[in-house]
């Protein structure tokens, strides 16, 4: 099945419903005119945003709190891993910047030496259905990343609207089974292809970036930010995490957490020592770690440019107009109009 | 399916040893047929059911691998709960993690060990390694200081290691103290005093990050190249095995790539 099939848009609802008697089905809902995903009840009005969902995908393959083990707290040492589990899942919906969000999260968590076993089995019950974008919102920015809004490679199976309905496409085996259903019409329509703009904010080169490490750029920039987090727990390839005991009524659950490297408390050390004790230290970590540090560790920079950290800033700053911002410094400064600050002491 | 590598195994508490006023070490005991093949300068995460974890260095490990020691300095949280444990008790595990000292590569140069209180810590297995292929190496230098007396950790070691010929030990403490007839001045003054030349030589530096600077710098204005001058870094850490984000420095993640370094690997900042 290597072409374009066509449902109706009140087939649609009924595949999808068919669908949960085997499998977990996710698919976008607006909650206060914001698309956030969600498990699907049969029979709910279905609806699809033309493109980014506000909230990523990140939670479903690595939860904001994850128990990995649990421990009766009254014993010495009982603690037991928790096994991962979950029956066969469908997300329906997401789009190419969310793949790519995905990708990155496999590099940290499956292409290591010690693979994290939770997250693979999330990925491994996980089906994606993605959906090309017919337009991009006002902070999406894939273009600038070498992403195609209408691209499909990461999905298990595709779809775009059309309008008096869907067309869908099967790319890998368990996608086009998901997708064998008597709703769908064999037709020669595609979807259409459209000219996507590119250069919402042009990044430096992560070589140029890191030139930039004893800037005082960093200060400014800091100034003008918070450090509340926020970005990191909407950025989908934010995964730093903690690792802690919870006891509650005896029983006790070790769990992973998101955390964040804008907060204080992230690099600080039994006895107060902080490496990353002033915010312009932490914004800088944050901002390399997107354009230089992601690059030089995996081959590629880790903003995937959906501008969700924009949308949650109650500055409206991101990181990418952070990164466009240093990026005019760079040029300056390969012009000699500026000259790097005083160099800071922190990691 | 195998368990997620962030669960440990437990192990059990086999001898506890009072190394100083808030230092203790302990010798723990892999359970079953578990190992724990630490290399010199690798790391463990230790938890307390109900408490969390921490980052140690292994500081001594059995032949059979199934023996290693950790040295805990009591400053927070968990090393609190450490400090109550009693030998017989079960706390947990896992690793080893991070890269080691390149002992190997050291073969046929004296080695200049040089560490500040704890830090003698990581530093341990290098001085077991070497002591236990002794044609491979050639000297043995050892310089170890610490506050005070009271403040001087593994004891019976550094009394086997000043009977022993083959070993030049100094031994220091920061500030004058009742009783103490040895050497007095912190560690860097001590490598400047004692001249130590770079020719043929490795040197390996651990303790505070501000001894590690200073002594850092001594050894450079005696002309030592900076890759042959190896310490072992510390950031917080929280996963071990480079997931977790927080202890990099710059791309590098202290846990993964290092602990171990040689100067020329790292930035100034680093120090
Ligand atoms: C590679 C490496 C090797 C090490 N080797 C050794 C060794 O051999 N021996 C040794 O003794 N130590 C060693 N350490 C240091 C050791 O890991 C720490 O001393 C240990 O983690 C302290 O744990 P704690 O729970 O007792 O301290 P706590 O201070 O309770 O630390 C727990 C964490 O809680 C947080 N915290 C503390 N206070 C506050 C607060 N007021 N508000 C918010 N957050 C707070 C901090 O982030 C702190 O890091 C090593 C560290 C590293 C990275
Ligand atoms: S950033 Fe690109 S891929 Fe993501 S939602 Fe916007 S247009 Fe679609
Ligand atoms: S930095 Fe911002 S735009 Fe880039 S991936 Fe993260 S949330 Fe999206
Ligand atoms: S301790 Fe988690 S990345 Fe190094």
């Amino acid at each position: 099945m290597n072409k374009w099939y066509k449902m109706k848009h009140a087939d649609m609802q009924k595949f999808v419903s068919a669908l949960t008697e085997k499998w977990e089905v996710w698919v976008p809902y607006r909650i206060d005119g914001k698309w956030e995903f969600g498990i699907y009840d049969t029979g709910r009005d279905l609806d699809f945003p033309e493109s980014v969902i506000h909230v990523s995908l990140k939670n479903l393959f690595f939860p904001k709190r994850r128990p990995i083990a649990t421990y009766d707290e009254n014993s010495k040492w009982s603690l037991k891993p928790v096994e991962p589990e979950g029956k066969p899942r469908i997300v329906i919906g997401l789009h190419p910047c969310d793949v790519a969000g995905i990708e990155y999260m496999d590099k940290v968590f499956l292409q290591s030496e010690h693979k994290d076993v939770m997250y693979a089995s999330e990925r491994k019950r996980t089906v994606l259905i993605g959906m090309l974008c017919s337009e991009m919102a006002d902070n999406c920015h894939c273009t600038d990343r070498g992403l195609t809004p209408d691209a499909t490679r990461g999905m298990d199976a595709a779809f775009a609207r059309i309008t008096d309905g869907y067309l869908l496409k099967g790319l890998t085996d368990k996608g086009k089974q998901v997708l064998r259903s008597e709703y769908l019409k064999k037709v020669d329509e595609v979807p259409d292809k459209k000219d996507w703009p590119a250069g919402r904010y042009v990044i430096a080169s992560p070589e140029e970036f890191m030139e930039m490490y004893d800037d005082k750029i960093w200060h400014e920039m800091s100034d003008i930010c918070l450090t509340c987090g926020i970005c990191t727990y909407a950025c989908p390839t934010c995964v730093c995490f903690l690792v802690t005991d919870e006891n509650f009524k005896g029983k006790g659950e070790r769990v992973t957490v998101w955390d964040s490297c804008q907060l204080q408390s992230y690099s600080r050390m039994a006895g107060g020592h902080n490496t990353r004790k002033t915010p312009a230290s932490r914004v800088r970590n944050r901002t390399l770690d997107k354009f230089a540090y992601s690059h030089l560790r995996y081959g590629q920079i880790s903003c995937t440019g959906c501008g969700r950290c924009v949308m949650v800033c109650p500055l409206k700053r991101s990181f990418p107009q952070l990164g466009a911002r240093l990026t005019e410094r760079i040029k300056d400064k390969k012009k000699g109009k500026s000259k790097s600050g005083a160099r800071s002491k922190e990691a | 399916m195998a368990a997620i590598e962030l669960v440990p195994k437990p192990v059990t508490i086999k001898r506890i040893i009072e190394e100083s006023r808030d230092v203790k070490s302990y010798v723990l005991q892999m359970s079953g047929s578990g190992k724990m093949p630490a290399r010199p300068g690798q790391f463990v995460e230790v938890s307390v059911q109900g408490y969390g974890e921490a980052t140690f260095a292994v500081t001594r490990i059995s032949k059979d691998n199934q023996e290693f020691n950790i040295s805990v300095k009591r400053i927070g949280h968990l090393t609190k709960m450490l400090h109550r444990a009693a030998p017989g008790d079960i706390i947990g595990v896992r690793g080893p993690y991070g890269n080691s000292f390149p002992v190997d590569e050291w073969k046929g140069k004296d080695i200049v060990v040089i560490g500040g209180g704890i830090g003698l810590a990581p530093l341990r297995p290098v001085i077991d390694y070497v002591l236990e292929h002794r044609k491979d190496y050639g000297k043995l230098e050892i310089v170890f200081g610490a506050r005070a007396p009271d403040d001087i950790l593994y004891k019976e070691d550094l009394r086997i290691w000043e009977d022993d010929k083959g070993i030049s030990l100094y031994k220091t403490i920061d500030v004058p103290f009742e009783g103490w007839s040895g050497r007095v001045g912190v560690v860097p003054i001590v490598v400047k005093d004692l001249a130590l030349k770079p020719d043929g030589k490795i040197s390996i530096v651990c303790g505070p990050p501000i001894m590690i600077k200073f002594t850092a710098a001594a050894l450079r204005e005696l002309r030592w190249p900076n890759d042959k001058i190896f310490t072992t870094l510390e950031m917080k850490m929280q996963c071990g095995i480079g997931q977790c984000g927080r202890c990099n420095i710059g791309e590098k993640f202290i846990c993964k790539d290092g602990p171990v370094f040689s100067l020329d690997q790292i930035p100034e900042h680093a120090l």
